[in-house]
Parts: C-alpha cells; sequence; structure tokens
C-alpha cells in the first residue's frame, strides 16, 4: 500500500513537474530572503536539481536529453543517417516480413484458449496402429459419452466442392461440420446463425452455408448477404451466417465454406460413402474436435474418450474391434500433417535462420559505419569526456543514437515487410491447390513486440561494440592531436576489415545457399519427365461438381474424349485421374497366388484411365494391347496395363503379359478381385525428388469412377501449344457448357506449377532474394570501409605521391588490400556454405551440394563486386593532392 | 561557527521529522531550528535539507502548504502526517535500541 502511495505521489509528480518546479523555486527564493547573508544560500539551479532528483526521474530526463541530443547529431549527417536508416530497413523488414508469416502460420493460437481444444481419433490398437475416421454413430456415443469431460465435441469432414458466386464454378475447400462446431472455437460468427441440429442429421440435406469473411468481403453485400444463395455442384444454397474474420477452425489454411454435416452425402462424390452415407457406422469420414469443460484438466480426455472406445468395442465389434480413441493437440497446418508442438518451434526457428542472417549482415554494415564515424568525432567525444561525460554516460548516449536509428529502421522495415507480404502473397495465390483462405498475416502484439526485440537487438550488436571502442581511448591524445594516425594501422581499421570479412563470409553463405535452390528449380523444370512434354495439353474437370451423378459423369467423360479425339489439330486425346509425374494415387500391387504372393507387393502409382493413354503421352506398348473402349464402361472385364518397371519388379524375367494381379490396399481378399495384366508401356518417373523409373499401374475407366477428372489432348509440336489451348476450351463448352473447367494449360506449365516445383521455386526465390540483400549489404559495407580508410590514409598517399608514386601503383596497393579482406572472407563463407549445403542436401533436387558452378559462381559475383565497391574509394586516394594532403594535418 | 552536519540522508529525514513534531514549519525555520535546538552544533546546509524534504513528500511522510507569515511573507510550511507520525516513533525505538546497545559494548570493552 505504501509503494503504492509512493508510485502515486511520483506519477503526479511527473505529471505537474512545472508547477513543482515553480514551487521549488518560489520556496527556496523566500528562504533566501529571509537569511541574514543571502549570498550564502547555494546555487538554487543545481539545489533545485538535486532536491529533484528525490523523486527519481532523472533518468528520464537523461534520456530526453539523449534522444534530443542523438536526434540533433542525426540530422546533421543526414547521407549517414539515410544509409543507416536504409541498411536497417532491409535487415529488420526481411525479419519482420518472416516473423510475420511464422506468427501467423505457426504461432498466433486460432481461437480462444487454444489448450483447452482437442482432436479424438480413432487409432488402431496394433503396435503403430493406423489412424482411421470416426463414423457419426461412433463420434454420437462418443459425444454423449463424455459430456462430463468436454463442454462441446463436434465433428467435421473436409470436402472439395465446386463453389459458384456467380462468376462460374470453381473448385474449393469445404468443412461438413455438426451444429455446435462454431461454439468449439469460441469465435462466434460475425453474422448470421450456425447450424441446427435438424442441418446436422446426416441425410437431411438442408441446403444451407456459412461463408468466410474473405468471400463475404469480396461480395460486398453488407448484412444482406444472410438469405442469398451460392450454388454448390451446382445445387443452390442458403447463406446463414459468415464467420468471424480470419477464422478457419482448427488448421490452416482455413476453407471458404463451411456447410451442415446433412448436405455432406450428397455433395461427397466418392463412392462409399455416397452410396452408404454417413449414418453408417463403419464409413469413418469424420475428425473430431472438442473443448474440454472450464475447470476440468485436460489431461482427463484421454481416459475419457478411451472409455467410451471400449464400450463402443463391445457394442459394435464388427466395427470397432481393435480401435481406440486417442485425444492429442489438433493439427494445424495441413499442408504439412504431423506438425505439433516442438516441430513447430523447430520449424519455426529454421525459417528465422535467413533473415537473422541478413539482419547480421546488415549490423555489421552498421558497427563499420559507426566506427568509421566515432573516428572522424572522437574530437567530439573527448571534449565531453574532459567535460566531466563519464564513459558509461557517454556510451549510454552512443547508444540511444544507435536505438533511435534501429527504431527508424524498424518503423521502415515495418512498412517494409507490409509490401513484401503483400507481394509474396499475391505471387503465392495463383500457385494453391484451391482458393483457400489464410490466415490473417497482420500485426498483433507478438509481431510488435518481435520488432522491438529485433530492433533493440540490432542496435546492441551494431551499437554497443563501436560505443564502447570509441568512448575507451584516452582522451588527452586525441584532444591534442588532430584526426588522423600515421605511422601505425589505426585499430578502427582492423576492427573495420574484420566486420568487412563477417560480411562477406555470411554474403556467400547465403548467395551459395540461393544458388543451390535456383540450380533444383532450374533442375527440376528442365527434368526429363520419361516422355515428351511438346504439344500437351491438360483440362481438369469434375462433372460432379455441375450436381452430376455417376452415370450422367461417365457419359460426359466419354462424350468429351470422343469430341476431342476427331477435333481439328488434335493428334491424340484421353482421360486420366492423374498426371504421370506428380504426386497421386499408389495402389500396392501384388501378383496373385503363389504362396509369398503378399510378400511381393510393390507400391505403383495408380492411374484410371481411357483408352490411348500411352499415345497421348507418345509412348508405345512394349508389347500387349491398350485398353478397348468397351473396358471404360462399368461391368468390364477387369484388366490392367503396367509398366515395365512394375513388370520387371512382379515377375523378374518372365514375361508379365497376361499375369494377375491384385491390389493389397483393400482389407479383406474379397475386394481384391484380380486383374488379368493386357499391355505393358515403358516406365515413368514419377516425381522430380526421385529421377528412377516408378512403378505404374494403370486400369480402365470402367472398373472405377472418378469425378475429377484429367482430360489429356496433344497437338503437333509445341507451337500448336497455344492454339490447341483455346480449341480444348471451346470443345468442352459446346459439349456440356455445364462441366467447370477448373484447369486449363500446357503439360509444360502444368508441371512447373506441381507443389514439388513449387516449394523449389519458393525457395530458391526466397535463398536468391536473401542473399542478393546480404550482397548489396556487404558491397555497401565494403565502400563504406574501403572509403573510410582511404581518407585516414590520406596523408599517406600524399607522401607516397609527393616522394614520386605512380597513381597506378597506388591504385593497385589500395585494391589489392581490399581483395585480401575479400578473399579471407570468400574463404570463410564457403567453408560455412558447404556445411549448409550438407544440411540441406534433402532438400536439394538433381544436384549435389557440392556444386561446383555455385561455389564457383557465389565467389566470383561478391568478389567483383567488393572490387568494384572499392575501386571509387581507390581512384580517389590516387588523386590526392599531396600539398593539401600534407598540410590539411 | 556550526559545522556542516553531514548527518547520513535518513537521520536527517529523523531529525527534521522530530522538529515537524511540536508544529508545522517552513524551509528556513526547519534549519534555524536544528541548529539552535543542537546548540550550535548541527547545521543543515540548504543542499541537504530541500532533497531531504522532497523526499518526506515523496514517502507521504509530511505534507506542504502555502501560508502567509507574520513578516507577510509567502511561505511554504511543511507539517507532519499520521504516517510520518508512525515512521517517526518507529525510527526513534530503533535508534534507541541501536544507541543502548552500542553504549553497552563501548563501556564493557
Amino acid at each position: 500500500m505504501r509503494i503504492v502511495g509512493e508510485w502515486f505521489r511520483r506519477l503526479a509528480f511527473l505529471l505537474r513537474r512545472r508547477a513543482v518546479e515553480d514551487e521549488l523555486r518560489r520556496e527556496m527564493e523566500s528562504h533566501r530572503a529571509m537569511m541574514d547573508e543571502p549570498r550564502a544560500f547555494g546555487n538554487t539551479l543545481r539545489l533545485r536539481d538535486e532536491a529533484r532528483d528525490a523523486w527519481g526521474w532523472r533518468w528520464l530526463d537523461e534520456l530526453a536529453q539523449d534522444i534530443r541530443f542523438a536526434w540533433r547529431t542525426l540530422r546533421r549527417s543526414p547521407g549517414f543517417t539515410l544509409t543507416a536508416i536504409l541498411t536497417l530497413a532491409f535487415g529488420i523488414g526481411v525479419n519482420i516480413g518472416m516473423f510475420r508469416l511464422v506468427n501467423g502460420l505457426l504461432l498466433r493460437p486460432l481461437y480462444e484458449r487454444p489448450e483447452e481444444v482437442i482432436a479424438v481419433s480413432s487409432r488402431s490398437t496394433k503396435p503403430d496402429g493406423d489412424f482411421r475416421g470416426v463414423s457419426y454413430p461412433n463420434y454420437v456415443d462418443l459425444r454423449e459419452g463424455t459430456t462430463s469431460v468436454f463442454a462441446d465435441l463436434s465433428a467435421a469432414s473436409d470436402l472439395f466442392v465446386g463453389l459458384d458466386v456467380g462468376e462460374g464454378p470453381r473448385r474449393t475447400r469445404a468443412w461438413a461440420v455438426t451444429a455446435n462446431y462454431f461454439d468449439v472455437f469460441g469465435v462466434p460468427l460475425a453474422l448470421g446463425r450456425a447450424f441446427s441440429p435438424d442441418e446436422e442429421r446426416p441425410g437431411a440435406n438442408i441446403r444451407v452455408a456459412i461463408i468466410s469473411h474473405r468471400l463475404w468481403q469480396q461480395r460486398k453485400a453488407g448484412a444482406t448477404i444472410i438469405g442469398q444463395t451460392v450454388r454448390v455442384n451446382g445445387e443452390p444454397f442458403t447463406i446463414t451466417g459468415v464467420a468471424a474474420e480470419g477464422f478457419s477452425g482448427t488448421s490452416t489454411p482455413g476453407p471458404e465454406l463451411w456447410l451442415p454435416l446433412g448436405a455432406h452425402d450428397t455433395l461427397n462424390s466418392e463412392p462409399a460413402s455416397a452410396t452408404r452415407g454417413l449414418s453408417a457406422r463403419d464409413v469413418h469420414e469424420l475428425t473430431v474436435v472438442g473443448r474440454v469443460r472450464a475447470g476440468v484438466p485436460v489431461e482427463s480426455a484421454a481416459p475419457a474418450v478411451a472409455t467410451v472406445a471400449r464400450r463402443l468395442e463391445q457394442s459394435f465389434p464388427d466395427v470397432n474391434a481393435g480401435y481406440t480413441f486417442e485425444a492429442s493437440e489438433p493439427m494445424r497446418l495441413l499442408f504439412m500433417p504431423g506438425a505439433r508442438g516442438g516441430a513447430f518451434t523447430l520449424l519455426a526457428l529454421t525459417l528465422m535462420i535467413m533473415p537473422v542472417t541478413v539482419l547480421l549482415v546488415a549490423c555489421l554494415n552498421l558497427a563499420d559505419l559507426l566506427l568509421a564515424r566515432g573516428h572522424v568525432r572522437r574530437q567530439e567525444l573527448a571534449i565531453r569526456s574532459s567535460l566531466g561525460g563519464g564513459r558509461w554516460r557517454i556510451t549510454r548516449q552512443l547508444l540511444t543514437e544507435s536505438l533511435l536509428l534501429a527504431f527508424a529502421g524498424g518503423a521502415a522495415g515495418l512498412v517494409l515487410s507490409s509490401w513484401a507480404i503483400e507481394a509474396l502473397m499475391t505471387s503465392l495465390g495463383p500457385l494453391l491447390p484451391a482458393a483457400v483462405n489464410l490466415p490473417a498475416i497482420d500485426l498483433d502484439w507478438r509481431v510488435l513486440a518481435g520488432t522491438v526485440g529485433f530492433c533493440v537487438a540490432a542496435s546492441l550488436v551494431f551499437g554497443a561494440w563501436p560505443a564502447w571502442t570509441l568512448t575507451g581511448r584516452a582522451v588527452v591524445a586525441d584532444l591534442k592531436r588532430h584526426v588522423g594516425d600515421q605511422g601505425r594501422q589505426p585499430g578502427g581499421i582492423r576492427i573495420g576489415n574484420a566486420l568487412v570479412i563477417g560480411q562477406v563470409a555470411l554474403s556467400v553463405l547465403l548467395l551459395v545457399t540461393g544458388g543451390l535452390f535456383l540450380m533444383s528449380a532450374i533442375t527440376a523444370v528442365t527434368a526429363d519427365p520419361g516422355f515428351s512434354l511438346d504439344g500437351g495439353v491438360v483440362a481438369q474437370i469434375d462433372p460432379g461438381l455441375a450436381g452430376y451423378d455417376q452415370a450422367r459423369g461417365r457419359q460426359v467423360q466419354t462424350a468429351l474424349v470422343d469430341r476431342l479425339r476427331t477435333t481439328p489439330g488434335v493428334e491424340a486425346a484421353s482421360i486420366g485421374s492423374g498426371f504421370p509425374f506428380t504426386s497421386g494415387d499408389s495402389r500396392l500391387v501384388a501378383p496373385v497366388g503363389g504362396a509369398d504372393a503378399e510378400s511381393r507387393s510393390v507400391d505403383s502409382v495408380f492411374t484410371v484411365t481411357g483408352r490411348d493413354f500411352a499415345r497421348v503421352l507418345g509412348l508405345s506398348l512394349l508389347t500387349g494391347r491398350d485398353f478397348t473402349d468397351a473396358e471404360t464402361l462399368p461391368g468390364s472385364e477387369r484388366v490392367a496395363i503396367i509398366d515395365d518397371a512394375l513388370a520387371q519388379r512382379l515377375w523378374p524375367g518372365t514375361n508379365a503379359l497376361g499375369q494377375l494381379i491384385q491390389f493389397l490396399d483393400e482389407e479383406t481378399p474379397d475386394a481384391r478381385p484380380p486383374l488379368r495384366v493386357i499391355g505393358i508401356i515403358p516406365a515413368l518417373k514419377h516425381s522430380i525428388n526421385n529421377p528412377r523409373p516408378f512403378p505404374h499401374v494403370y486400369v480402365p475407366l470402367g472398373q472405377q469412377y472418378s469425378s475429377a477428372m484429367l482430360l489429356h489432348v496433344r497437338g503437333r509440336g509445341k507451337e500448336a501449344e497455344r492454339a490447341l489451348l483455346g480449341t480444348v476450351a471451346r470443345v468442352i463448352r459446346e459439349t456440356d457448357p455445364r462441366v467447370p473447367i477448373l484447369g486449363l494449360e500446357t503439360w509444360r506449365d502444368h508441371l512447373d506449377n506441381t507443389i514439388d516445383v513449387l516449394l523449389l521455386r519458393v525457395a530458391a526465390q526466397i535463398f536468391s532474394t536473401f542473399g542478393i540483400i546480404a550482397l548489396l549489404l556487404a558491397v555497401i559495407g565494403v565502400y563504406g570501409v574501403k572509403s573510410y580508410v582511404v581518407s585516414r590514409r590520406t596523408r599517406e598517399f600524399g607522401i607516397r605521391i609527393a616522394a614520386g608514386a605512380h597513381p597506378r601503383l597506388l591504385l593497385w596497393h589500395v585494391l589489392r588490400e581490399g581483395s585480401r579482406t575479400t578473399a579471407i572472407g570468400i574463404g570463410i563463407g564457403l567453408v560455412l556454405a558447404l556445411g549448409a549445403g550438407q544440411v540441406l542436401q534433402g532438400m536439394l533436387y538433381g544436384i549435389k551440394s557440392v556444386e561446383p558452378l555455385v561455389l564457383a559462381g557465389a565467389p566470383l559475383i561478391l568478389f567483383t563486386a567488393s572490387l568494384l565497391a572499392s575501386f571509387l574509394p581507390a581512384l580517389r586516394a590516387t588523386r590526392v593532392d599531396p600539398t593539401i594532403a600534407l598540410r590539411s594535418e | 561557527m556550526p559545522r556542516d552536519t553531514g548527518l547520513p540522508p535518513g537521520t536527517l529525514m529523523m531529525v527534521v521529522l522530530r522538529v515537524l513534531m511540536r508544529q508545522p514549519l517552513h524551509g528556513y525555520a526547519i534549519a534555524q531550528t536544528i541548529r539552535q535546538r543542537s546548540r550550535d552544533e548541527l547545521s543543515v546546509e540548504e543542499g541537504s535539507l530541500y532533497p531531504a524534504l522532497q523526499k518526506l513528500l515523496l514517502k507521504g511522510w509530511v505534507k506542504a502548504s502555502w501560508r502567509e507569515s507574520e513578516s507577510g511573507r509567502q511561505v511554504r510550511e511543511y507539517r507532519i502526517t499520521a504516517s510520518g507520525r508512525r515512521q517517526l516513533d518507529d525510527e526513534m525505538a530503533e535508534y534507541r535500541r541501536m544507541s543502548s546497545a552500542i553504549d553497552v559494548l563501548l563501556k564493557e570493552a
């Protein structure tokens, strides 16, 4: 209580400072007037100062003083200030940018009190048991059996749907959710209402939808959005609500649309749930997330759900035997399943390494500049020190200057980072598989705290050492002597060279890593997939999104391929569930018969195709025959085409034609009817990360229906590609205008846009950008130090010239000195880069981490750049006028 | 000529509180009183007195108010507060305890 009162009075003093000051003055005057000997009263100004110190605000006064002084000093040298702020803006800006991304994707909680929210998953009790989804009846039993633990337990299913908000259908992610879904997260809807239990009931098919905040803003409809309709898979859905801004459920990126669980069955084109529906106990489609009741320990969730699991095992052994429920933290990154807790921190740290390295380069740079400037300012510092400024006091003043610079740089960096993120998001937007609801990357306290942290850390790194060094010199000597040392190499220069070496080394490191990723990206894009890409065009269609059932979908797919085959300019056309060389479906393929059949299974890429699939890729059958049109209809004979990679693995040395295969993925042997191999085609590579041919198996359209398919069309040569794009679009529209075209591009573009190539490209882009920024900073640093060195040695150069040294010799002398520093830096940088290459090896494609081109190229660029940077100062050295130089000191 | 006391700041604050116990006084009067009551043994310089008074204000042990003196001059008068009295009691008790302990020690040694 006492302390509180004291602080209260202390603050009151601060607020009415002028009045108190005035009171003190009057009081002292009256005191003085009463004295017999008024002159004995001391210096009133000093006395007032001392009296005021009792209130403990002296540090604030000094800080204000320091800031005012720093402001004046910096304003007097605008060139230095601008350079410093720009350097810092880059250095801090990239850090804030990356940190904002990391914060949005990984750190910032997606909802209130995240520790209470728990995911429940169904898992086999076998060792290393597989996870499966949860069926709706199991979920209901789980919900009802755990009401004492969970305040709300919700279920949801992730879907891809065709969404049409009036601009034609496009593929997007939607979550079908239970009525209590939004309650779990404690984030109220921005508008409208959540779903009702009636709408949740499987099979209810009440067509209502909640849209994302972003979608709502794009439509610019205000509150009238409620009651409007959007088309989902061709059917009108009434909008009943708008999710809160940035809401994305448990994971990021979030969906654009939430639908009631009751509408799930009609929206999902997967055959299993389409025929049986969510109400079946063995359709395990849902993910379950709940919030633990307030006051109930989070740990009690695991035993509670396990108890329900045991009860379910007994009541429904045919479905639930051998499965239990597990409680865990919900998954956050959709594109990185399994990343939780510690792995997140690691990922966040890894992502921050690069920008922090750039900031380090920027700091070294500034330390250079400050040291150089400090030596020029030594007279000023000496005077201040001789007037009674303690070392600590002067150091503090210099640090204030650094801090001011850092905050100015940080503010500029904050603006810079906003642009950078905008640019990054815009460039990432079209690359994402569907329009997704990215997390809000805006400012929050973490970003602001991070910015302040970066600024303070930076100013300490670049400011503390120079400040301490500069204030520690023998001041008297500095006062007497004019600026400029004679005989010895000045300490500032030696330190400056060390800083340049550090900068160059770090720049080499960043440039080399950037180069490695750049080369990976180039190699990946130019990689040979095993077939010719020339003249190929691919269109992505999904009749299911127009609301077509299987029968009509098949009809449309067949009609489209037939029309394309007869279109002029088309050499071959086919249809397939996947694109070669990109990740896709896979199956465990094993021969039928023989005791060891199962152990000989081979993991193969699985593609559903029509006739002519090999032909459209420009491959010829090695042996056997292609599928017939009859085999692309349901109920036809079960046949398959495999490639020679699979044939050799399954039947080495013997003819695979006519053999029987089965897919081991189906759990029961009844569900694995054998397929007869009728043809063998050349193997294709499967992924850019694996240059070896990968086993493939192809089954005809008749055996499995998939609504989302790719139409492959090949025209005559590369030149025809562009024209063919228009032709294919026209043919699809003419055949059935309701079928949405979800993508239409050349094969080459399609491959360039696959996620693997994309990641490489993003990495190459980011690393190169960081490398270039570091290079720039290093060049500025080299230039700064060289200029400083030359200016400090003006006198020496003057003497040399007076003694008859040839200007060219002098130029050579300065350049050679600069080269030595750079060379040492490059040497250290190369060692670092080799180490980094080892670490990054797994992320590179098609090249070794020791890549001569990169290892030679990056240093060459740096060396040339730093040579150029020292050229100007060197030139200045040759132009020193000996008479002026000698007189100047 | 009285010597400058060089009293430690804490002790000076106690002395000032003690002087204010009898009646409210302004700064000059405080200095005078200390001097007279110590029979010219102790004097307090303005350089020590005013910081001490500010400290007492900060601690809330005294309150200050402006008043017109008998000579018609505006003076700032300090008045001890309840918590100032408590503080003085505590410190006096502590001081007596310490000084008697030291007394005993000095006599025995």
